[in-house]
C-alpha cells in the first residue's frame, strides 16, 4: 500500500512536469509569434519588440521554460498582460467560486448518480427503470449548453423566477441571492453527469448481482437488504468511482461552457476571457492550475479505490 | 422472450431507427445549398427577427437570414466535426494501439506516457488548449477533437489486442513461427473490430458534442459561419426577443446527437459479444 | 416386478421405511430461450433419509446443479418450477425456499473463489448466519465462527478471521465456506461439486471433513457431482442424472460395481482409472447431449445408446430391479447381459517400438524460467516476489513416444510445456530436437515438427474462421499443400480426427467441446508435426467425450508416429495415454519412469499421495492406507534443500530442508528425487490397492 501511494505521487509530479512542459511548448512553438498574437497581425516592429523584450521572450526557450517553472514554483504564476495584474490573486478568486459550483454539483452527482444506479439495478426492466433510462438517455445526448439556454428561457426570461447570469457573494446578497445564482448552473452541471454515473453504476451493479457470491449470499438466507448493501454495493462501488474521476474532468470541462453560458466569474470564464483576450501568461497559469486539480482528483480516486479493494490493502496471502 | 433476444431486438430497433434519422440528416445537408430556400449568409434587414412563418419555417436572426436556411446548411459542420474527428483519432489511435501491444518495451511506454499525459487534461480543456493560440476555423476544430479522442482508442486497441495476444489461438499461430503481420491480420483485428467500431460510434456523439461545445465557446467556425454551437452562442442575447434562433440550431443538435447516440447504441448491443448470446447454430 | 406399472414406478424411489428428511417428487424446471423452451429437467424424483448422503451424478448439461438452485428456491426468474412435492423435513420448498434457507439447509458452491465475496472479510461471511439467523452479538458470533473455522481443521483461524479472500489458497477458502454453511447448525448439507476447482491432494483433505462430519454430525446431504469417484467415496446412494432425467438411481456400491442402465454403464467404460492400466482400451459413448429444447418422449439417451431399438421411442418408466436400484430402461433385463460393443479398433498405447530402441526426439537440459510479479518500483524496494516456475529441468522424450506430465495446479507444468516449444524464452538451460540445438528464435522447420494442443476448446480456436480457414492455415504457411491439394489435405485431416466434411464451413461456436478439441487436434497435426504437447487437453470435456478425444489420441500416436508430452493434473488420464510418467512439483521433477513404475512402490513420496489422493471409483477401502498432504502447492518451500520437505508426510529430518534430494535410480529408465533409501520407498504399501 506504500508502495502504491508513493508511486502514484511520484506519477503526479511527473506528469505535472510533461504538463508544463507541453502547455508552454504550444503557447510558444505553434505558428504565430506570441506578440503578434498578442498585438494582432497588425502590430508595429517597434510594438513587437517592445513587448517582446518585456515578456522576455529574447531569451531561449529553454531559459524561458526554466524561468516560468522556478517562478511557478515559487507561487509566483506570472503577470496577466491583458489586466495587468499578477495572475495568481486573479486565478485564486475564480478558484473559489468555481469550487462552489463544482462541489456542489460534484456531492450531487455522487449522490443521485449511485443511488439512481442502484434503484435502477434492483428494479430492472420495471416500469421505472425505463423511464429513468430514456431520461437519463436524453440528459446525456443533449449538449448542457443547450440544457443552460433552456433553462434561462424558461427559468428566467420567461417564469422570472431566477436570474439569468451572473454571481453576488453572501456579503452581497445574502444566501439567498448567492444561492439564486447557483441554482440553474448546479442543476444544468448536475444533470448530464448523473445520467452518466447511474447508467454505469447501474450496469456495475447488475454485474456484481449476477456473480455467484451473491447467489451465495442468498443461499445463506440474508434479508434481501443485507445482500444489496453490505454484498453488491461494496463491490459495485469501485468501478462507480473509477467514472466518477472521468467525470470530475467532464465537470471541469462542463464547467467552463456553463460558467460562460451563465456569466459566472469561476476559472472556466477567466480562461475563455484569457484566449478571448490573448492573454498567455494568463492562460498557461490557468491551464496549469487546472492540471493540477484535476491530477490530484485522480490521485484521490486512486487512493479510494484502493481503499475500497482489500487486495490492495490486504496483499500478503495466509497459510 | 429473453432478456438477449429482446435485447437483440431492441439493438436492432435503436440501430435502424438511429440509422435513417443520421442518413436523412446526411443527405439534408449534402443537399442544403440546392435545397435550402434561403441563403444561409446574405442579409435583409427588413426581416429581422421574424418570427416563425410559412415563409420562414424557424424565423429569422438579427440580419433578417433565414434561420432554416442556416441550420440546414449548419448540419455539414456538425456532420464533419463528428465524422472527421472519429477519423482522426481511429486512424492514429488504432496503430498506435496494436504498435503498443505488440513492442511491449520503449515503443509501448512512450505511447502509454503519451496518452498518460493527454488525458491529464480535461477533454474540453485540452481542446482550448490546442485551440488557443492560432486563429480558429473548423478544420482545427475537427483536428483538435480528433487529437483529444486518440487516447481513449489507443487504450482500447491496446487492451482489446493485449487480450486476444492472451488467447490460445493466438498461441497456435505463434507456435506455427507465424509473423507478427500473420498474426495481426488473421488472429488480432478480425476479433478486435467490434469493440474498435462500437467505440467509434460512441466517439462519433462525444465528437459533435465536444466540436460544437468548442464553437460555442468561439474556437470553432467563425461568424458568419451557421455552425449549430455558434449560432446558439449568437442568439444568446436575443433570448428575449428572439428564442427561436436558440432553439432551432439547438434542437437540430439534440435531433442529431440522440440519432447518432441510438445507432451507436444499437452497434454496441448487436457486437458486444458480452450483450449478445452466443447460441450454437 | 411390476415394469411399467405408473403408481409404482413414479414412487419417489429410494425413499426408506420411514419418512425422508427430502423429498422430491417429479421436479420439473423449464426456461424460456431465444431457441424455444428448454427443459432442464424432467419430473425429476428423489428422495434422502435422515443422515444419509444422496449423489447425485451427471455430466454438463444433466440439470444436477438446478436441482440445488431449485431446493433453495434460487433459479432464475425466467425458470418455471413444477413439482407435486418438494419437502424438506415436512416444510415445503415450492411454496416457501425462503424460511429454512440457511437455517436448516446449509449450502457449499463449487469453485470457492467465486463464492466468497472478495470485498468483505473472512471472519464477517463466516459469522453472518449466526448474526442473522441466531441473533448473536457480533463478539459471540466471531467467537462460534471462529471455533467453526478451527473445526474444519484451519490452523490459524484468527488470522483466517481477518483475512479477504483472496489472502487464503483454495482448500482454505472451501473450509471456510463449508464453516459457514454449517454455522447455523442445519439438518440438510447441499454440495454442489464441493471439490471441483481443488487439487487433488486437496479435495481429498475436504472429502476427508465432509465425511467426518456425516460421521459425527449425522447430517443429511446431497452431494453433486460429475466425478463418480467422489460420489463412492462419500454417498450411501446415488441417482444418474441424463439431460433432466433421472435414469437410474440405487445404493452406491451395487450401481457402480453392477451399473444396469446402459449411460451408467457407458459412464463407468468411459472412465480413465489409474487402478485398471491393463485393462481394455476407453469405452467412449458416441454423440453429444440431446437437444433440451425439444426432449425425446421415449428414451432420450436412445441416439446414443448401443442397444437401441425401436420399443425405445415409447415413454420410458423407471423399474425397480432390485429392492432400492431403480432404472428407466424397459430392456434393461436383456441389455445388461449384452456386452458393450467396441466403435473402432483402437491402436494400445505403448505398441511400437521399445524405448531403449528409440531415438531421442527431444532433449531439454537445466531448464529455467521464473516470473516476476510487481513493477520496477517494487525491484528497487526488493519487495518484488519471484516464482521459480520451472526451476532446472531436464527431460527428454522420444520419437513416437508418448509422455506424460503430471502435478498440481502451479507447479510449472504448462510452462514447462512452453519453454520445450520456445512460447516462452527460457532464463537458462538448453532445448535440442532431432539433435539440433533450438535457437531462442527457432526456425520454421522447428515450427512445424513441434506442435501444441490447449486446455479450453472455447479459447484455441479464432472465432472468426472457419474449420477450413484455421485447418489450412499451416498448410499454406509450410507450403505443404497448393490448390486443390488444400482441399483434399483439409478432408483427410478431417477424417483423421473423425469429423464430418461439412464442417469445413462451419465456425467455432457451432461446434461442441469435444467437435471443436477435435478441430484443435486437426490444427497441430496439420504441419504433420513429430511431437505435439497436449496441454491438459481433455480436461475440459465431459467424461463420455473425453474417452473419444482419448482414444483418438492414442490411435494418431500408433498410426502418425507423432510423440507427445500429455500435461495433465488428471493421473487417471495420463496412467491411460502416456508409457512414461514425469512428476512435477513447485518447479522441479519428482519422479520420473515407465507408467507402471512411477504407479506402483518404489515411489516419491509425492506421487504416493498424489495417487492415494485421488478418488477411485471401487476402491473405499482404500482409505486405511490413505495418506493425506497438509496444505497446498503454495505452502511455503525451502530454497535449499527438496520443495517437498514442507509438506511430505515422509519427511525425514533437516536433511530434507537443506541439501537437495539426489536422484536415486530405481530401476532402468526409472528414477526418483528423494533422500528417503530406495529400500524404505519400495516397502510403502501401494497406493492404488491391490
Amino acid at each position: 500500500m506504500a508502495g502504491f501511494v508513493v508511486r502514484r505521487l511520484l506519477a503526479v509530479v511527473g506528469v505535472l512536469l510533461a504538463m508544463s512542459v507541453l502547455i508552454f511548448a504550444i503557447v510558444h512553438i505553434l505558428p504565430g509569434n506570441v506578440a503578434y498574437a498578442i498585438l494582432g497581425e497588425y502590430a508595429t516592429p517597434g510594438a513587437v519588440a517592445a513587448l517582446e523584450a518585456k515578456l522576455g521572450l529574447n531569451e531561449p526557450l529553454s531559459v524561458q521554460y526554466w524561468h516560468w517553472l522556478a517562478q511557478m514554483l515559487h507561487g509566483n504564476l506570472g503577470q496577466s498582460l491583458s489586466m495587468d495584474r499578477p495572475a495568481a490573486p486573479l486565478i485564486a478568486g475564480a478558484l473559489g467560486r468555481s469550487a462552489i459550483l463544482a462541489g456542489m454539483s460534484f456531492a450531487l452527482v455522487v449522490v443521485l448518480g449511485i443511488g439512481g444506479g442502484v434503484y435502477g439495478a434492483t428494479h430492472k426492466g420495471r416500469v421505472s427503470d425505463r423511464t429513468l433510462a430514456f431520461v437519463q438517455f436524453l440528459f446525456i445526448a443533449v449538449p448542457d449548453f443547450f440544457w443552460a439556454i433552456l433553462a434561462i428561457l424558461f427559468f428566467a426570461a420567461w417564469l422570472h423566477w431566477l436570474p439569468a447570469t451572473g454571481y453576488e457573494s453572501i456579503a452581497e446578497a445574502g444566501v439567498g441571492g448567492w444561492l439564486a445564482h447557483l441554482l440553474l448552473p448546479v442543476a444544468v452541471l448536475t444533470l448530464g453527469l448523473t445520467a452518466h454515473v447511474s447508467r454505469l453504476a447501474r450496469s456495475s451493479m447488475l454485474e456484481v448481482l449476477e456473480s455467484r457470491y451473491i447467489l451465495a449470499a442468498r443461499a445463506k438466507g440474508l434479508p434481501e437488504r443485507l445482500v444489496l448493501y453490505r454484498h453488491a454495493l461494496r463491490n459495485a462501488l469501485p468501478p462507480a468511482i473509477t467514472v466518477l474521476a472521468i467525470d470530475a474532468g467532464i465537470l471541469m470541462g462542463g464547467i467552463v461552457v456553463i460558467e460562460t453560458v451563465f456569466a459566472y466569474p469561476g476559472l472556466g470564464r477567466l480562461l475563455v476571457y484569457a484566449i478571448e483576450q490573448r492573454d498567455l501568461p494568463l492562460l498557461q497559469a490557468g491551464m496549469m492550475v487546472v492540471t493540477a486539480i484535476y491530477a490530484i482528483a485522480n490521485l484521490l480516486a486512486d487512493f479510494s479505490y484502493a481503499l475500497l479493494n482489500p487486495r490492495l490493502r490486504h496483499g500478503r496471502s495466509i497459510r | 422472450m429473453s432478456g438477449a433476444a429482446l435485447g437483440q431486438w431492441r439493438g436492432s430497433r435503436a440501430l435502424r431507427i438511429g440509422g435513417c434519422v443520421v442518413a436523412a440528416i446526411i443527405a439534408l445537408a449534402v443537399i442544403s445549398p440546392w435545397f435550402a430556400p434561403y441563403s444561409a449568409v446574405a442579409f435583409d434587414v427588413r426581416l429581422r427577427f421574424a418570427p416563425p412563418s410559412a415563409a420562414h419555417f424557424f424565423g429569422t436572426d438579427e440580419f433578417g437570414r433565414d434561420v432554416f436556411s442556416r441550420v440546414l446548411v449548419g448540419a455539414r459542420y456538425s456532420l464533419a466535426m463528428g465524422f472527421g474527428a472519429m477519423a482522426i483519432s481511429v486512424i492514429a489511435g488504432v496503430p498506435l494501439g496494436l504498435l503498443a501491444a505488440f513492442h511491449r518495451g520503449f515503443a509501448e511506454a512512450a505511447i502509454m506516457r503519451a496518452v498518460d499525459l493527454l488525458i491529464s487534461l480535461p477533454p474540453i480543456l485540452l481542446g482550448l488548449l490546442i485551440l488557443a493560440v492560432t486563429p480558429p476555423n473548423l478544420w482545427k476544430t475537427i483536428v483538435a477533437v480528433g487529437i483529444v479522442y486518440i487516447p481513449i482508442l489507443t487504450r482500447l486497441t491496446r487492451s482489446v489486442a493485449l487480450g486476444l495476444l492472451e488467447e490460445d489461438f493466438v498461441q497456435a499461430a505463434r507456435a506455427r513461427g507465424e509473423g507478427a503481420v500473420s498474426i495481426l491480420a488473421r488472429e488480432i483485428l478480425p476479433n478486435a473490430w467490434p469493440p474498435i467500431i462500437v467505440e467509434s460510434g460512441l466517439r462519433v456523439t462525444f465528437a459533435i458534442l465536444l466540436g460544437s461545445s468548442l464553437s460555442f465557446l468561439g474556437l470553432g467556425p467563425q461568424p458568419p459561419s451557421s455552425e449549430w454551437g455558434l449560432m446558439i452562442a449568437e442568439s444568446r442575447q436575443f433570448i428575449d426577443r428572439a428564442p427561436w434562433m436558440g432553439l432551432a440550431p439547438g434542437l437540430s443538435l439534440c435531433a442529431l446527437l440522440i440519432a447518432v447516440n441510438l445507432f451507436g447504441e444499437g452497434l454496441r448491443e448487436r457486437l458486444d459479444p458480452r450483450l449478445s448470446g452466443r447460441g450454437r447454430a | 416386478m411390476p415394469e411399467t406399472d405408473l403408481e409404482v414406478a413414479e414412487r419417489a424411489p429410494g425413499a426408506g421405511g420411514s419418512s425422508p428428511a427430502l423429498r422430491i417428487e417429479d421436479l420439473s424446471v423449464s426456461y424460456a430461450t431465444i431457441r424455444g423452451r428448454v427443459r432442464a429437467l424432467d419430473h425429476v424424483s428423489l428422495a434422502i433419509p435422515r443422515g444419509q448422503v444422496l449423489g447425485l451424478v451427471g455430466e454438463s448439461g444433466s440439470g444436477k446443479s438446478t436441482v440445488v438452485l431449485a431446493l433453495l428456491g434460487l433459479l432464475d426468474e425466467a425458470a418455471e418450477v413444477t413439482a407435486t412435492a418438494l419437502e424438506f423435513e415436512g416444510h415445503d420448498l415450492l411454496g416457501d425456499p425462503v424460511t429454512p434457507r440457511g437455517r436448516r439447509i446449509g449450502t457449499v458452491f463449487q469453485d470457492p473463489s467465486s463464492i466468497l465475496n472478495p470485498a468483505l472479510p473472512v471472519g464477517l461471511q463466516v459469522a453472518e448466519p449466526l448474526l442473522v439467523h441466531r441473533r448473536m452479538g457480533r463478539a459471540e458470533a466471531f467467537e462460534r465462527a471462529k471455533e467453526l473455522l478451527a473445526q474444519m481443521g484451519i490452523p490459524r483461524p484468527g488470522a483466517v478471521m481477518r483475512a479477504y479472500p483472496h489472502q487464503l489458497s483454495g482448500g482454505m477458502k472451501q473450509r471456510a465456506l463449508i464453516a459457514q454453511a454449517l454455522a447455523t447448525e442445519p439438518d440438510l448439507l447441499l454440495l454442489d461439486e464441493p471439490t471441483t476447482a481443488l487439487d487433488v491432494t486437496v479435495e481429498a483433505q475436504i472429502l476427508d471433513l465432509l465425511d467426518g462430519l456425516r460421521a459425527e454430525r449425522g447430517l443429511t446431504m446431497l452431494l453433486v457431482s460429475h466425478n463418480l469417484g467422489i460420489v463412492d467415496r462419500i454417498c450411501d446412494r446415488v441417482c444418474v442424472l441424463y439431460a433432466g432425467r433421472t435414469l437410474e438411481s440405487g445404493p452406491t456400491s451395487a450401481l457402480l460395481q453392477a451399473p444396469r442402465h446402459p449411460y451408467t454403464r457407458g459412464l463407468l467404460g468411459a472412465l480413465p482409472r489409474p487402478d485398471r492400466l491393463e485393462a481394455a482400451p476407453l469405452v467412449p459413448i458416441p454423440g453429444n447431449l440431446p437437444d433440451l429444447t425439444n426432449p425425446d418422449p421415449g428414451c432420450n439417451f436412445r441416439p446414443r445408446c448401443p442397444f437401441a431399438e425401436q420399443g425405445c421411442a415409447e415413454p420410458q418408466f423407471l423399474s425397480e430391479i432390485l429392492p432400492g436400484h431403480w432404472v428407466r430402461c424397459h430392456r434393461v433385463g436383456i441389455v445388461e447381459t449384452l456386452p458393450w460393443p467396441l466403435p473402432e479398433p483402437v491402436a494400445r498405447a505403448g505398441g511400437g517400438t521399445p524405448e531403449r530402441h528409440r531415438e531421442r526426439l527431444v532433449e531439454a537440459a537445466e531448464m529455467q524460467r521464473a516470473f516476476r510479479s510487481g513493477g520496477t518500483f517494487a525491484r528497487l524496494l526488493g519487495t518484488e516476489s519471484v516464482t521459480r516456475a520451472v526451476d532446472g529441468v531436464s527431460l527428454a522424450i522420444g520419437r513416437g513416444e508418448s509422455v506424460g506430465l503430471v502435478g498440481e495446479s502451479g507447479c510449472g507444468k504448462s510452462t514447462l510445456g512452453r519453454l520445450l516449444l520456445r512460447l516462452l524464452p527460457a532464463e537458462s538451460g538448453s532445448l535440442r530436437f532431432a539433435g539440433e540445438a533450438v535457437p531462442e528464435h527457432p526456425a520454421a522447420e522447428f515450427r512445424r515438427r513441434a506442435q501444441i494442443v490447449f486446455q479450453n476448446p472455447d479459447t484455441a480456436l479464432n472465432p472468426r474462421q472457419t474449420v477450413a480457414a484455421i485447418l489450412s492455415r499451416p498448410l499454406h504457411r509450410f507450403a505443404l499443400a497448393e490448390g486443390p491439394e488444400v482441399v483434399r489435405e483439409v478432408e483427410r485431416l478431417l477424417d483423421l480426427v473423425r469429423l464430418p466434411h461439412a464442417f469445413r464451413s462451419r465456425y467455432p461456436h457451432q461446434l461442441s467441446g469435444g467437435e471443436k478439441q477435435r478441430v484443435g487436434i486437426a490444427r497441430a497435426l496439420a504441419t504433420r508435426p513429430d511431437f505435439v504437447i497436449a496441454d491438459e487437453a481433455v480436461s475440459a470435456l465431459d467424461v463420455s467425450v473425453q474417452a473419444a478425444v482419448l482414444n483418438l489420441l492414442a490411435d494418431l500416436r500408433a498410426r502418425l508416429g507423432v510423440a507427445y508430452l500429455f500435461i495433465s493434473h488428471d493421473i487417471g488420464v495420463i496412467a491411460h495415454i502416456a508409457e512414461r510418467v514425469v512428476v512435477m512439483y513447485r518447479g522441479r521433477l519428482m519422479e520420473e519412469g515407465r507408467t507402471a513404475q512411477v504407479l506402483h512402490p518404489p515411489y516419491h513420496p509425492y506421487t504416493e499421495a498424489l495417487l492415494s489422493a485421488v478418488p477411485v471409483v471401487g476402491a473405499r477401502e482404500r482409505s486405511a492406507s490413505r495418506i493425506r498432504l497438509a496444505g497446498d502447492a503454495s505452502s511455503a518451500v525451502s530454497a535449499a534443500g527438496c520443495p517437498f520437505a514442507a509438506r511430505c508426510p515422509r519427511r525425514i529430518g533437516p536433511l530434507c530442508d537443506t541439501v537437495p534430494p539426489p536422484w536415486q535410480v530405481a530401476a532402468e529408465g526409472h528414477r526418483i528425487a528423494c533422500h528417503i533409501p530406495l529400500p524404505t520407498l519400495a516397502a510403502m504399501p501401494p497406493a492404488l490397492g491391490g
